[in-house]
């Protein structure tokens, strides 16, 4: 399956949803710690069979980026969290001289996550270290609001895919929280791991079902309406979890990263919930996405600089 | 700028839209009309630009559940020292000017590898922009961050040099000490080498039948009367000239 190189480390990676084969990728080189970032846009050969990826544009940018997502309203758009703090909205149709079309600076700390609103498409949310959220839209030149109230980092922010207006963030404070952008503080605080949590994601087909990830190797998936206990407890990365998605497609399938090096799948409501592991990557996976368009297509991207496109049941390095 | 006027977008509709919900109501207020902007501002939560500054961080900090104490963070720890001198060094480029932004020798603080005692795994990508960091070709904002000063970096060659001689005095100081344990180890050796040539050789002429008198003498006890000829012994330890000589061959001369 198609396999590409960057010449920096993988942070993030997004398929796009307007085209079966787009694929965004973030990277930072020197692992993110130090020195410059680049957004690649890349698409997949339908019949190139290996090394069937082609960059279609990248977009060099000072400092590294963390997080990366499409625009749900324009083929083209893209905005990316970078580590001073900005965000910086991209044009793939224009020419990198022209880019980045729009950069926005209002976080005094490393931008960590991006997230586009899937369901009313006009806006979008960023998290950062400076334990702020901001919500953006491109009809305004200034965020429209900050959402502050974690004491810790947010590495994490997830628009929820079957609300307009509700969003769940993931914070180093070890908690969840979950907002509606009409109301002037959080709706709800899970407490849900005893360390830091590095990731949450909504469940598609289930509006109160969200799933984080944290430092302390396990994947907890939450009914927000009932958050004493978790409705499944996942184990079986032997470190931390950089970043979890839910399935498309399948209502109970969830794919998880890890700083193991492996990219897991899991069925949360299976009495054996571990359905794959793919150790592919040589170094820390920390991005993965799962396809809306291609079911079973997956992409992982991680510190060994390298991104792979597979389909689930295959070996990625085939 | 093709932002802002997106085209009508022609998304394909995602799986899950075409799915009814599976659970039962959500305790979320049915979604509003309109655009996010009208949406928020209806609200009265619309709060345009506001920059947070890192200092009261703690003070909006609303928990409402978060019991536990929520662990230091690197630039907690460390950074304080630093502040004025990540402030007015690296932050011209960036704009933000928070204090020990950059300030961090625990940049790896909590290794990624171990299993994650609340080390914080986002201390990872922190200090990007060096004092060099930004001179980026690519970088369309703002001049690069301007070098250090001269007592800067002064200190800094100073800091190298007394790093340099002190880590060869201790290479010197430890080159010495393994060349006298290994004098020491030789001497003994030596020594010990001889007194089992000795061993071996009194055996050997023992077996040869040589028989060397002398031994019979040095084997008295401490209060048993020494030989008829054995008043040197009265003096003391101190052994009278030529008594090692007997111990070879049997040149009779010291006693008997």
């Amino acid at each position: 399956m198609p396999v590409f190189k960057t010449p920096f480390s993988g942070y993030a990676v997004r398929f796009s949803p307007f085209y079966e084969g787009r694929l965004l990728v973030a990277t930072s080189q020197n692992f993110g710690i130090l020195g410059n970032g680049r957004l690649h846009v890349l698409d997949l050969l339908p019949s190139a069979g290996a090394a069937g990826i082609s960059e279609v544009a990248a977009f060099d940018t000072a400092d590294g980026v963390y997080d990366c997502c499409w625009s749900e309203s324009h083929d083209s758009l893209a905005v990316s969290a970078v580590a001073d703090g900005s965000l910086k909205l991209w044009d793939a149709s224009l020419p990198p001289s022209a880019n980045p079309v729009r950069s926005f600076r209002e976080h005094s700390r490393e931008a960590h996550s991006v997230d586009w609103n899937p369901v009313r498409r006009d806006s979008f949310l960023s998290a950062s270290w400076d334990d702020s959220l901001k919500l953006w839209t491109l009809d305004r030149p200034a965020s429209l609001r900050t959402f502050r109230e974690h004491s810790y980092c947010v590495y994490s922010v997830v628009w929820s895919p079957r609300h307009a207006d509700v969003f769940a963030s993931a914070s180093g404070d070890r908690t969840v929280r979950v907002w509606d952008v009409r109301e002037p503080v959080s709706t709800l605080v899970i407490p849900a791991h005893d360390h830091e949590i590095l990731s949450c994601d909504w469940n598609k087909y289930d509006e109160c079902c969200l799933a984080t990830a944290s430092v302390d190797k396990t994947i907890r998936v939450w009914d927000i309406r009932a958050t004493r206990a978790p409705l499944a407890n996942l184990a079986g990365h032997g470190y931390a979890v950089r970043r979890i998605r839910f399935s498309p497609h399948r209502e109970s399938v969830l794919l998880s990263c890890s700083y193991d090096m492996t990219v897991c799948m899991w069925d949360y409501r299976a009495e054996d919930a571990l359905i794959a592991r793919y150790d592919h990557h040589t170094e820390f996976a920390v991005g993965i996405d799962m396809s809306v368009l291609v079911e079973g297509l997956i992409a992982s991207t991680g510190w060994d600089e390298f991104v792979y496109v597979w389909q689930h049941g295959t070996d990625p390095r085939a | 700028m093709g932002s802002n006027s997106p085209p009508p977008g022609n998304l394909p509709p995602k799986p899950w839209e075409r799915a009814g919900t599976t659970s039962g109501p959500a305790p979320f207020k049915p979604p509003s009309s309109g655009s996010t902007s009208d949406v928020v501002e209806a609200s009265g939560t619309a709060k345009p630009g506001e920059i947070v500054p890192t200092a009261d961080r703690n003070v909006t900090a609303n928990s409402t559940t978060l019991a536990r104490p929520v662990p230091p963070r690197p630039w907690q720890n460390y950074g304080t020292s630093y502040g004025g001198y990540g402030s007015n060094m690296y932050n011209s480029g960036y704009g933000s000017g928070i204090g020990g932004m950059y300030g961090g020798s625990g940049m790896y603080g909590g290794s990624m590898y171990n299993s994650g005692l609340g080390g914080p795994m986002g201390g990872y990508g922190m200090g990007m922009g060096g004092p060099y960091g930004n001179q980026d070709p690519n970088n369309p904002y703002g001049p690069p961050s301007s070098p250090p000063g001269f007592w800067m970096s002064f200190l800094r060659v100073m800091q190298g040099v007394v790093n340099f001689f002190g880590r060869i005095s201790i290479l010197i100081d430890q080159n010495t000490q393994a060349f006298h344990m290994f004098m020491t180890a030789l001497l003994q050796l030596f020594d010990r080498s001889g007194m089992l040539y000795g061993e071996l050789a009194r055996f050997v002429l023992r077996i040869l039948g040589i028989r060397t008198k002398t031994r019979k003498q040095q084997q008295l006890g401490p209060g048993e009367l020494p030989a008829p000829a054995g008043q040197q012994y009265l003096e003391g330890p101190k052994a009278p000239s030529g008594a090692w000589d007997s111990v070879w061959g049997n040149d009779v001369k010291g006693s008997d």
